[in-house]
């Protein structure tokens, strides 16, 4: 018999549901995304009123894309953290009504956890130092003692933030990644920016304010974006080398929305070539936040018995990962 | 004598070589395949430099370092005096109890005058000291800085407990002990304990937990 299990993402700007089977598969993944005006960021209540309108509709397609019914369902997960306050509060009185409705399970997943499982799955990898990247995380984390334990992380703002910052000062869209990318492409030299690795940690606030500083200087915008990007991701990158170094671990998953950028990409696959060790990319259309990540990550936790009572699933927006049970994952080769 | 690949880490080689007749080191940085050169070279040049200051300015407060005899920025090339003699590490093994405590204990001097004198190692275990006939030589200051947080301190400590742990399993607790002896007659009781307590915060995190 197949299990089924329903997931809603609403921990920022995009609301998504989909359903995945324990088999490990994807029936479906709906997404509907929130989008700020250029020049501004996410708007919390707005974001979350937002989802509000389209919750319903999302739900109900994700249901008719995976091709089963409600009541076929063995358990609703939703991602309780971390995340906005506002937004995540949406997902979690649509799982509650959904769960006590139906009388199935309500899963509590972790946003993070979910990137890093939805990596694991899509890419094959089984026991991988992560680099897990987004607009809320930037973190080398692997897995020991029953929790993903953080190698190196930032020390201030997130490797998405430093770009989604960057681009609202020169009224460039969010996620502004791709954009930034593309800019980077016509440059035609480097300027030097602050580079700050302390150990296994990277800083990137000091790189946002000598990018900005620069580019009101009058550099070319092209090449402050190209110079960011290397200076931003080849810090990443030497992070990640030694904690690959550090660990012995013999994989390397990227995951998470940034994990697209190309720059990263090339470097990451780089130092895994140096160490030895296979190199792993979440799958293109799971690397920005999705209901998948968070139905199979719901699936796996249901199969472990990991359920909340309905009134216990309070959201928790500074949720960190390091803190999650996670009793359905081997020790591995650690 | 022909240069001699010692050690090659993640971020550095280094080679036993002659500099004017006498037995030398030569730690050089290596370029990186995902860094631009423009940045490679720049980063390299800093981290060479950055490292010769540390070791003088750890000096300067009394505590061994090997003496630098030349800087080639050009080629990220540090080259000192060799000291002769295992590291820390692999002397704990052959001592005695006694031997143990009083080397661990000197090595708590001498980290408590740099933590006194606002520096931390960044990367403190028993392998990155050297011992020469009984005297301690702190070496490996990559990731040193200045600093008096003693969060970085904590950090400093615990690395070092984690490596008496990992390496000396079974008299660890003594080795440490010892280490904080030496550390508390120069910092004070008062400083000893505060850094307890932090080295036990931050191993909570559990973000410096050991490998393999």
């Amino acid at each position: 018999m197949v299990l089924y299990c329903l997931g809603i993402e609403s921990t920022a700007h995009t609301f998504g549901v989909s359903v995945a089977t324990d088999k490990g598969e994807i029936l479906s993944d709906v997404r509907d995304v929130y989008t700020s005006a250029p020049g501004t960021g996410i708007h919390p209540r707005e974001a979350a009123e937002h989802h509000s309108e389209v919750a319903a509709r999302v739900v109900s397609q994700s249901l008719t894309q995976a091709g089963i019914r409600a009541t076929k369902l063995a358990g609703v997960a939703v991602a309780l953290g971390p995340g906005l306050g506002p937004c995540l509060r949406v997902g979690a009185t649509v799982a509650r009504a959904l769960s006590s409705y139906l009388q199935i399970p309500l899963i509590p997943v972790n946003h993070a956890i979910g990137h890093i499982e939805i990596g694991t799955l899509t890419a094959g990898a089984s026991d991988p130092l992560v680099v897990l990247v987004s607009g809320g995380h930037t973190a080398i984390a692997a897995f020991s003692g029953g929790h993903w334990r953080i190698f190196g992380e930032t020390e201030d703002i997130t490797l998405g933030n430093l770009y989604d910052m960057f681009a609202r000062e020169i009224d460039l869209p969010s996620p502004a990644g791709p954009e930034i990318e593309k800019l980077a492409q016509k440059s035609s030299g480097f300027i030097s920016l602050p580079y700050v690795v302390k150990g296994n940690d990277v800083s990137y606030s000091g790189l946002l304010t000598a990018s900005l500083a620069e580019l009101r200087s009058g550099r070319r915008l092209e090449d402050v974006c190209y110079s960011m990007q290397e200076v931003s991701c080849s810090m990443l990158a030497e992070a990640v080398e030694r904690s690959l170094a550090y660990t012995g671990k013999k994989e390397l998953l990227l995951t998470g929305g940034v994990a697209a950028n190309k720059t990263l990409q090339s470097k990451l696959s780089e130092v895994a070539k140096l160490h030895d060790a296979a190199y792993y990319v979440v799958a293109g259309r799971y690397s920005g936040d999705n209901g998948a990540q968070i139905a199979w990550t719901g699936m796996l936790a249901l199969r472990a018995g990991v359920v909340a009572e309905i009134d216990q699933a309070r959201v928790r927006p500074k949720w960190r990962l390091e803190d999650v049970d996670i009793p359905w994952r081997d020790e591995g080769a650690a | 004598m022909q240069p001699k690949l010692i050690y090659k880490g993640a971020e550095a080689e280094i080679y036993l070589e002659e500099w004017f007749g006498k037995p030398a080191i030569r730690k050089h940085r290596i370029s990186k395949a995902y860094r631009i050169p423009e940045l490679d070279e720049a980063i390299r040049r800093m981290r060479t430099s950055h490292e010769a200051n540390m070791m003088h300015e750890v000096r300067k407060l009394g505590v061994p370092v090997p003496t630098i005899q030349h800087i080639d920025l050009e080629s990220s090339t540090l080259i000192m005096d060799y000291v002769n003699g295992p590291t820390l590490k692999e002397e704990l093994y052959r001592l005695s109890m006694h031997g143990r405590r009083e080397r661990c204990a000197s090595l708590g001097v001498l980290l408590a005058r740099m933590h006194e004198g606002g520096i931390v190692h960044g990367d403190m275990t028993i392998s990155n000291v050297l011992s020469e006939g009984g005297k301690l030589f702190m070496i490996d200051f990559g990731l040193g800085d200045f600093s008096k947080e003693t969060e970085d301190k904590g950090v400093d400590l615990l690395l070092l407990n984690r490596a008496m742990k990992s390496t000396h399993y079974a008299f660890h607790t003594v080795l440490f002990n010892a280490f904080m002896k030496g550390y508390v007659s120069i910092a004070g009781e008062k400083q000893g304990k505060e850094m307890l307590h932090k080295m036990r915060e931050i191993e909570k995190r559990g973000r410096y937990f050991e490998r393999g």
